[in-house]
């Protein structure tokens, strides 16, 4: 479904600051997985998110998505069968627009924007159902501001969202990270919710250990560009977060932190 | 009496000629966060190229339509030097209207009888009372000229394209497209999640909104009988000041359109300079008056800002 082949990268090559992060990332993710993805600041989470959708290009190596290969291809052609939740609520929404425009926005991605009426009031049931699955009262706040939201109910509806297209891949990239404890419980969920239902394949970056613990089918630890940790199924179920806790401190302690 | 009446018909008419350029700079500038100096330049494009094809016997209404693609080119031409290479906001606008000074003068003198060296003619496009204007044709030719003391005809007319251009730019951003427009100004991201090229969006409304400028710059020459190279001088300046001063009056008037706020706008900013002219300032000072209008313009949607607690006009200067 989606492989990194030999990846490399370094940053700012060529300046004293240079630095390598990927030297030969391999990564293969099958269909209809959940994998959550853990590690340290700079393990490369982020960066390969970032390779995976275009915001960043490879040094070397090539990522397959489906068979094909994407890797030179511009971020928003591949954004089409993508969706993507940012850390920061505020990238994954239009702020200016109200609820409604946000969903019409969404609704008619993969088709032409061209002169005709963005909001059809046909589609206004099917926006409000979408919005009752998040338990905020969304769906009776359609032409609010999306700027008037708090950052839980504009994660949630960049949530939605994101999955309102027919999508293969779905990109969490630390949801919930700028959320308090209980929205981010109820983002988490909620989240859930839309992978088994839709049986998306997904990659999922968090901080929280307990989320990935208790969410995916797929575990990885990355650390320096590379995956020291990958585990599922059975040995996925067993592992639980002092493990890992105990994995992060062991690394540090060998980085010299 | 009669002194104050004909300012007043003077600053509607102006007031009505200038909210299609301050129209365009909502779009560019408002909703696109681009404060886009190409104007300077397209407002003489637009009226040099109606003049000209006036001057040739084409149905000025005609004229109007092409001067506005002209300008929509111009304006593109911003957008690609932004999103294709990667020039700052400010150095696209000031690049392409300079180029855009020779261009002008060129096609002027060419247009007027010269040579492509730039002289052998005159360098201003004279509309002289043979040639066809909106003003002069059918269907404003059943308005009087004199109503009163009113120049009823040229007011109804302004007033008539500054509304059909406020309810296409009303109608448009509504649209697919121009939500998409929209969303870009605000979060380019999120267009590029939609699988949609921000930069061609961004293009887009630059093209629109110097459309817009060239159209104004063709009301302008039809305005004055003439179109020269000096008439872009001071339309950044109007066309913002217009601008913030309609959204920062009329910004929490709940029900009104922020296109009608830039049209309000627009006559008060032109309104402020016909008082400045009935208490006997000289035309001389016309600019320095412009200046310091726009300056508490600045200052006051600021205050105004604060006290919402909102930025978005806090912005204006961060530009600037």
């Amino acid at each position: 479904m989606l492989s990194f082949e030999h990846i490399c990268k370094t940053f700012n090559p060529g300046t004293p600051d240079a630095a390598t992060l990927f030297s030969d990332f391999n990564l293969t993710v099958d269909k209809g997985e959940f994998v959550s993805v853990i590690g340290s600041n700079g393990s490369g989470k982020t960066t390969m998110l970032n390779l995976l959708c275009g915001s960043l290009m490879p040094d070397s190596g090539r990522i397959l998505f489906d068979g094909t290969d994407i890797t030179r291809q511009s971020e928003y052609r591949r954004a089409a069968r993508i969706g993507r939740v940012f850390q920061d609520p505020k990238v994954g929404t239009c702020g200016s627009l109200t609820i409604l425009e946000n969903m019409a926005l969404a609704d008619n991605k993969k088709r032409p924007f061209g002169l005709t009426p963005a909001v059809s009031r046909g589609r206004l049931d099917y926006y409000r159902s979408l919005l009752e699955q998040c338990g905020m009262g969304l769906e009776d706040r359609l032409n609010a501001k999306v700027g008037a939201l708090s950052g839980g109910q504009r994660q949630a509806l960049a949530l939605v969202i994101a999955n309102m297209t027919d999508i293969d891949l779905l990109i969490l990239d630390e949801h919930t990270a700028a959320l308090d404890p209980k929205s981010a419980d109820t983002v988490m969920q909620l989240t859930d919710h839309f992978v088994k239902s839709s049986k998306i394949t997904t990659l999922m970056v968090t901080h929280n250990l307990r989320f990935a613990v208790e969410y995916g089918t797929r575990l990885l630890m990355m650390h320096e560009g590379k995956c020291i940790v990958d585990i599922r199924g059975e040995e996925k179920q067993k592992a639980n977060v002092d493990d890992l806790l105990n994995i992060f401190y062991e690394i540090s302690i060998e980085v010299g932190n | 009496m009669s002194l104050i009446l004909s300012a007043l018909d003077v600053v509607l008419q102006d007031g009505f000629m200038y909210a299609v350029l301050a129209m365009g700079y909502y779009l560019s500038y408002t909703i696109l966060d681009f404060p886009d100096l190409t104007v300077e330049g397209t407002v003489v494009t637009g009226g040099v190229v109606f003049g000209l094809l006036a001057r040739a016997g084409v149905n000025p209404w005609l004229a109007m339509v092409v001067a506005f693609l002209v300008g929509f080119l111009c304006g593109t031409l911003t957008g690609v030097l932004h999103v294709r290479l990667g020039i700052r906001p400010l150095l696209c606008g000031i690049l392409v209207s300079t180029l855009l000074i020779s261009v002008n003068l060129v096609v002027t003198v060419v247009g007027m009888g010269g040579n492509f060296a730039g002289d052998g003619a005159l360098s201003t496009v004279d509309l002289g009372r043979s040639v066809p204007t909106v003003l002069r044709t059918y269907p404003a030719r059943l308005l009087p000229t004199d109503f009163y003391g009113f120049n009823l005809r040229k007011l109804v007319t302004f007033f008539v394209i500054a509304l059909v251009f406020k309810l296409i730019l009303d109608f448009y951003l509504k649209t697919k497209s121009g939500l998409l427009l929209r969303a870009t100004g605000d979060n380019a991201q999120y267009v590029t999640m939609l699988a949609k090229d921000q930069r061609f969006y961004k293009t887009l409304g630059l093209a629109i909104g110097n459309g817009y400028a060239a159209v104004c710059g063709a009301l302008i020459a039809q305005s004055r009988g003439n179109a020269n190279q000096g008439m872009g001088v001071g339309m950044i300046v109007i066309g913002l000041a217009s601008l913030i001063i309609g959204l920062s009056l009329f910004g929490r008037v709940r029900f009104m359109k922020p296109t009608t706020m830039v049209i309000l706008g627009s006559v008060i900013y032109q309104g402020c300079l016909g008082i400045a002219t009935l208490l006997g300032v000289p035309s001389a000072y016309n600019k320095a008056i412009m200046a310091v209008l726009f300056t508490l313009a600045l200052v006051f949607s600021d205050r105004l800002a604060k006290k919402n607690g909102g930025k978005k006009n806090a912005v204006v200067r961060t530009h600037l």
